[in-house]
């Protein structure tokens, strides 16, 4: 029993290199990166076991009651029918169990919902693994995602260039399954390395943010809802038309994650990818200024590339460990 | 014509005179043709829904758009066209899948085919309380299954046929902005029909509960499959018109210029959904509740006993019902809900794993003590005991919103829906099937065939969907004709599952065939002394009119 | 058994045709609305003739059906526990109509309490697309622009209109039990010329509306919740006006007159909706935040 969980659990973990990305065969969560998401794994790992646990004591009782009363061991039906104490104990022992769940899963809930206070965080000292206090004394990164069919425009509200517009960019899928995918990732970025992209997940400019630095996410959309997720983060928001929703997260571990459109938007729902290029903030000041700056090829090229990234990085510690060194 | 010899004399079907083919079978008034009417109705729409659900399993068998691409191709097009035109049919085909199983089979089958038939049966009474306003229920399903259909072949976004915005319809993708073509018009109208059809169904069955009882049958004396459908009718009844109400807005934000949903005016998309999962959320109860009541009659017939803590059972469908309808937006936890509406939310769904558990547990206890038959129903209503926990359990995970915010349209969710639905009322239907059988169409099936036809069923569509909570875990999601190179193992898997229940479903109806051509008399009551409710008390089929007079139900002769 | 005669109250009904002919109308209405709003089979959007034949088809069927119902009930079918079972049966069709409306109170509501939720920081105010939409409906209902009726005048009268009718509809009611035909008569007429004043009415204040269905929200949520209910008060009308024939005939008495109670229910029900309209859409955001 305890075996089984912990391979559930492990499995994904123990698969090969670091990616945020599907794993073939993989039975779990995509790697924690967020605070966030590390938490809905251990919130997700308990759940698990009370399911399973469930679930197989249900399932032991039908066998008990399939061998012990068949036809042929039992061949005498009792006529009983009622029996007020175990009624109680399984309506009582439910709702205690539904308890023990709504505990950690509301202060999970209000964790992701709400936004936190960095003025308070940066006060305080560091040896809670929820907030990150110096994080916090650098304040908020703002980006936007906004959702069209069928790709992503993201755009930081607080960087401002000479004109006083903010760093705005399109970020296309580059794969459509069509004949011209790699002409027009070629045409678009200038690059040759479009056979090596993950395939689906890849987009020709992604989005950027720097590692380590509170990121609130704000989502909209030009015509229908599209969904903007990175399973990684443990984030998930729609992108509704007229409404700006917001959220907020924080990576670590600088690398590329890639996340899909996950609502239903039309033809090319499953070509919008979402990746995003966790960077150094060194890296991620030259690339706003040369932003700001219109020079927009120079400012990609500049970032390590996707696969460079995603290979130079050591295989994560998972969850659970990083849960046990963060304590 | 029939308008013509409207009498009052009943003797016309004292001797059991049935009509003529085309009056008997087009202009029914009798419950358990129309029953009949419905099942066929539901196998029907059952084979296509079922064929739709084999192309999604045949395009995610691998990766990359294959067999659609082929088959855009066999319709004509070429290349890049076949492709897009491929990822536009794909979006249909879930989306008429979704439909049709949900509103053209589970709900037939289960509502109009086993409802009809067993009702007035189960509780002594000689038909529905309205027997003309039974047929238009049935015959609105069918022009409502007409205009789906057709819906599907007429142009729906730019040069692209059909609807293909998900079986929930959300706007904008469902209103001008998303598919400006007739297509989802049509839609609009067709689920109009179909919820005509069932509020009038409901109303038929809560009058015929309330009213047409066999003397001595008081409510907490009736059959348990009779409850079950009490309270999905009183659901129907609360439910549909909500839905009926956001899809008139719809159809005039679409047509007339309204802007419900319309941020460009000042309307609000996620009020659709909000109207939406109000009726959705008591639809799926709407769908697992008489699964529900056929079980209990199954387990007690099988194990020879009465069922464990009947009233408990009785009232906790009651309390599923009524919290069904305070739970909606748990499936909304993404659109940007303030974070006390979730957590209102994640409590008031967990809640609902009490009653179901109370009903898991009874039907453990009822075969606790008995003396099991393992005849082809028990088996399935036993699979469906497990099966139906499994997806349960799952659900209970999806009501954390926390958990959610990874889940939502994923896969998990499809492997949590299927286990209830597919494996959980389908397997419900098809216990009720190879228990009613013999009284329904008088004559056996054959066993083995049976048998052989619920283990091929049962591993497969494990095999089809368990893997599907790994896909949804790492990311997969939804609605998705292609997908990531990681992903592939597991649909692989989930697509050979399906190549299994292909097998199973050809070892059903070669069991039907057998039972057609063999045509072995059936007797009264096939299942022994367990079998106490009263449609086993009449020949097998039953005649056209029973009850003629009314049984008396003795106090201590009950459920 | 089979072969027993009847020996129960139930009422078994003959084979019908309305219902097989109605559903395929049904289809024929549908297919005929879709051409009619976008043009299909190589008909031009604004063919209004399919949805015509289908209408006629479906009230055809409606007559045709409730005359046998007729028929039936004179026949001695409607015995007392049938009787028990249609009044059950119209009680469920007006639960079902009143969950229907709660879908109109529902988006009057949203968009009149939830203003707040939807507006400032929710509200993708940046994009051009709905920065107008925000100038109009930003944080204040009624919407910028649009000038909403004084509750204190048609409406109050309409208001009184149907509250009498409600009382000469009961009155009515009161008559026929007491076998005092001609007063039901002259009651039951005056409860449809109240019915058809509110309707005038109605008309009358939709002619003066400052604002429009297809304008904003507000004339969205406004003209749907308000004419859904008048076109309840019509069907109403008409349900009360077949009575009136129907009593004028001789055809219902002291003792039995369903058709009449379903229709005096019925209008109660027309009546309460009226004063949640009323209370609800007209006088409280008038009060509260109109002009
Ligand atoms: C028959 C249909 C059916 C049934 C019965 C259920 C039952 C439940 N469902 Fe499911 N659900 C669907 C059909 C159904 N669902 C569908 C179709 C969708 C997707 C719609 C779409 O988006 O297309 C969906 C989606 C869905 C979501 C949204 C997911 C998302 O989109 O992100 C959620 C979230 O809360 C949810 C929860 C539940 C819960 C808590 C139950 C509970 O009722 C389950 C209760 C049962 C048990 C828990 C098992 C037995 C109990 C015990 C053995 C007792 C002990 C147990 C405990 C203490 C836990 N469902
Ligand atoms: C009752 C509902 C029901 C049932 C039975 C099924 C059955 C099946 N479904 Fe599904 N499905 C849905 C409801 C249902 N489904 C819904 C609501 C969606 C979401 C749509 C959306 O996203 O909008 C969905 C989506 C969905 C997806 C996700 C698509 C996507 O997101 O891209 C997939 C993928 O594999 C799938 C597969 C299948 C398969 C292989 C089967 C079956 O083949 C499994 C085997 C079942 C059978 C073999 C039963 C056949 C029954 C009969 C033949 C009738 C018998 C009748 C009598 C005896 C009277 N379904
Ligand atoms: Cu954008 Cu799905
Ligand atoms: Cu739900």
């Amino acid at each position: 029993m305890r075996f089984l969980i912990a391979l559930l659990t492990l499995t994904p973990f123990s698969a090969v290199a670091y990616a945020a990305q599907p794993e073939a065969g993989a039975l779990n969560f995509q790697p924690a990166a967020t605070r966030i998401m590390e938490r809905l794994h251990g919130f997700h790992t308990y759940l698990m076991i009370i399911i399973t646990l469930i679930t197989l004591f249900v399932l032991a009782l039908i066998i008990w009651a399939c061998v012990r009363y068949s036809r042929r061991s039992n061949p005498v039906p009792r006529k009983f029918s009622h029996n007020t104490l175990v009624e109680i104990v399984w309506t009582v022992v439910p709702v205690l169990i539904l308890v023990a769940i709504a505990g950690p899963s509301f202060s999970n809930l209000f964790y992701q919902e709400n936004q936190p206070d960095l003025e308070v965080i940066a006060e305080s000292s560091d040896d809670n693994p929820n907030t990150y206090p110096e994080a916090a004394a650098e304040g908020w990164i703002t980006i936007k995602a906004q959702g069209n069919q069928w790709n992503w425009t993201y755009s930081y509200p607080d960087e401002l260039d000479d004109g006083g517009y903010p760093v705005e960019f399109v970020s296309n899928p580059i794969h459509r399954q069509l004949s011209g995918d790699e002409q027009s990732y070629v045409d678009a970025t200038g690059r040759d390395d479009f056979a090596s992209l993950p395939k689906n997940l890849a987009a020709d400019f992604p989005l950027v943010i720097p590692a380590n630095r509170y990121v609130r996410y704000q989502t909209a959309a030009s015509d229908v809802i599209h969904s903007w997720t990175v399973p990684a983060f443990g984030v998930k928001t729609d992108a509704v038309p007229g409404r700006l929703n917001e959220g907020w997260f924080l990576v670590e571990e600088e690398g590329t994650y890639y996340g899909q459109c996950s609502e239903l938007c039309g033809k090319d729902h499953a070509f919008m990818p979402i990746e995003v290029r966790v960077v150094s903030p060194d890296q991620y000041n030259s690339w706003i200024e040369s932003m700001k700056a219109g020079e927009f090829e120079a400012a990609f090229d500049g970032l390590p590339s996707a696969q460079a990234q995603t290979a130079s990085t050591d295989v994560p510690t998972d969850a659970e460990t990083r849960l046990a060194q963060a304590q | 014509m029939a308008m013509d010899q409207v009498s009052t004399a009943h003797d016309d079907h004292a001797h059991d005179h049935k009509p003529g083919f085309f009056v008997r079978w087009f202009l029914s008034t009798n419950h358990k043709d129309i029953g009949t009417l419905y099942l066929v109705f539901a196998l029907v729409a059952g084979i296509i829904g079922y064929t739709l659900s084999g192309i999604i399993r045949l395009e995610l068998a691998q990766p990359g758009i294959g067999p659609l691409t082929g088959l855009m191709e066999f319709f004509g097009y070429s290349g890049d066209q076949a492709i897009e035109h491929a990822k536009h049919f794909y979006n249909v085909v879930i989306t008429y899948h979704g439909l049709i199983m949900i509103f053209f089979m589970v709900m037939p089958a289960l509502i109009g085919g086993f409802g009809n038939w067993f009702v007035p049966l189960m509780i002594g009474a000689p038909d529905m309380a309205f027997p003309r306003m039974n047929n238009i229920s049935f015959w609105l399903t069918v022009a409502a299954f007409i205009m789906a259909c057709t819906s599907m072949l007429i142009p729906g976004t730019g040069e692209f046929l059909g609807f293909g915005g998900g079986w929930v319809l959300y706007p904008p993708l469902s209103s001008a902005t998303g598919h400006p073509g007739p297509s989802m018009d049509l839609l609009i109208l067709s689920l109009h029909t179909a919820g005509i059809a069932s509020i009038l169904g409901a109303i038929n069955f809560i009058v015929t509960i309330l009213n047409m009882r066999a003397p001595g049958m008081t409510l907490h004396k009736m059959p348990l499959f009779a409850w079950s459908m009490l309270v999905t009718a009183v659901l129907l009844l609360l439910a549909l018109p909500v839905l009926a109400g956001a899809l008139t807005m719809l159809l005039t934000d679409r047509n007339f210029g309204s802007q419900f949903f319309d941020p460009s005016g000042g309307g609000d998309p996620i009020m659709f959904q909000h109207l939406f999962w109000f009726f959705g959320h008591p639809e799926v109860y709407i769908m697992i509740l008489p699964a529900f009541g056929i079980i209990s009659h199954i387990v007690s017939t099988f194990s020879k006993k009465p069922v464990f803590g009947y009233l408990g059972m009785a009232y906790a469908m009651v309390s599923i019902g009524a919290i069904g309808f305070i739970v909606w937006a748990h499936h909304m936890y993404t659109v940007g809900m303030p974070s006390d509406m979730k957590a209102y939310f994640v409590a008031a769904t967990m809640v609902i794993a009490v009653p179901t558990g109370i009903k898991i547990f009874s039907w453990i206890a009822t075969m606790w003590g008995g003396s099991i038959d393992f005849e082809v129903p028990m088996v399935w209503a036993i699979g469906f005991i497990f099966l139906f926990t499994v997806g349960g359990v799952t659900g209970v995970v999806l009501a954390n919103a926390g958990i959610d915010h990874v889940l939502h349209d994923t896969y998990y969710v499809v492997a949590h829906f299927h286990y209830v639905l597919s494996l959980g009322a389908v397997f419900g239907l098809f216990a009720g099937w190879y228990y009613w059988f013999e009284k329904m169409f008088g004559v056996k099936y054959n066993k083995t065939i049976g048998y052989a036809h619920f283990w091929t069923m049962f591993v497969g569509s494990n095999l089809l969907f368990f893997p599907q909570h790994f896909l949804g875990l790492n990311g997969m999601p939804r609605r998705y004709i292609d997908y990531a190179d990681g992903f592939s193992t597991w649909h692989f898997w989930s697509s050979m599952g399906y190549a299994v229940t292909l097998v199973a479903t050809l070892i059903f109806f070669v069991g039907l065939i057998e039972a057609a051509v063999r045509r072995r008399k059936a007797v009264a009551n096939p299942w022994g002394e367990g079998a106490t409710t009263l449609e086993w008390t009449l020949p097998s089929p039953p005649p056209f009119h029973q009850f003629n007079e009314l049984p008396e139900v003795k106090p201590e002769t009950h459920h | 058994m089979a072969h027993d005669e009847v020996k129960h109250d139930y009422h078994l009904v003959n084979p019908s045709p309305w219902p097989l002919i109605g559903s395929m109308a049904m289809v024929v209405m549908a297919l005929g609305g879709v051409t009619y709003m976008k043009g299909m089979f190589g008909m031009e959007a604004g063919t209004w003739w399919l949805l015509a034949l289908g209408f006629a088809g479906i009230i055809y069927v409606m007559v045709g059906w409730w005359r046998e119902v007729i028929k039936e009930s004179r026949g001695g079918d409607h015995t007392p526990v049938v009787q028990i079972g249609l009044r059950y049966g119209m009680i469920l069709f007006i639960a079902s109509e009143v969950m229907f409306f709660v879908a109109w109170f529902w988006s009057f509501f949203e968009f009149t309490i939830f203003q707040g939720a939807r507006v400032g920081d929710t509200f993708d105010a940046s994009n051009p697309l709905y920065a107008e939409a925000l100038q109009a409906v930003g944080g204040q209902w009624p919407p910028q622009g649009v000038e909403v009726f004084d509750p204190f005048h048609l409406p109050l009268m309409n208001t009184l209109i149907l509250l009498l009718s409600g009382t000469t509809v009961t009155a009515a009611h009161h008559a026929l039990q007491h076998d005092n035909r001609r007063t039901a008569i002259s009651m039951l007429a005056i409860t449809i010329i109240l019915g058809v004043c509110f309707t005038g009415l109605q008309v009358l204040e939709y002619a003066h509306a400052g604002f429009s269905y297809d304008g904003t929200i507000y004339g969205s949520a406004f003209f749907m919740a308000t004419g859904f209910h008048g076109a309840h008060v019509v069907i109403g009308t008409i349900f009360l006006t077949v009575c009136l024939v129907r009593m004028m005939q001789g055809g219902m008495s002291a003792k039995k007159h369903l058709g009449f109670e379903f229709a005096a229910w019925y209008w109660h029900f027309v009546d309460v909706v009226w004063l949640f309209l009323f209370a609800f859409v007209y006088v409280i955001p008038y009060l509260v935040m109109g002009h």
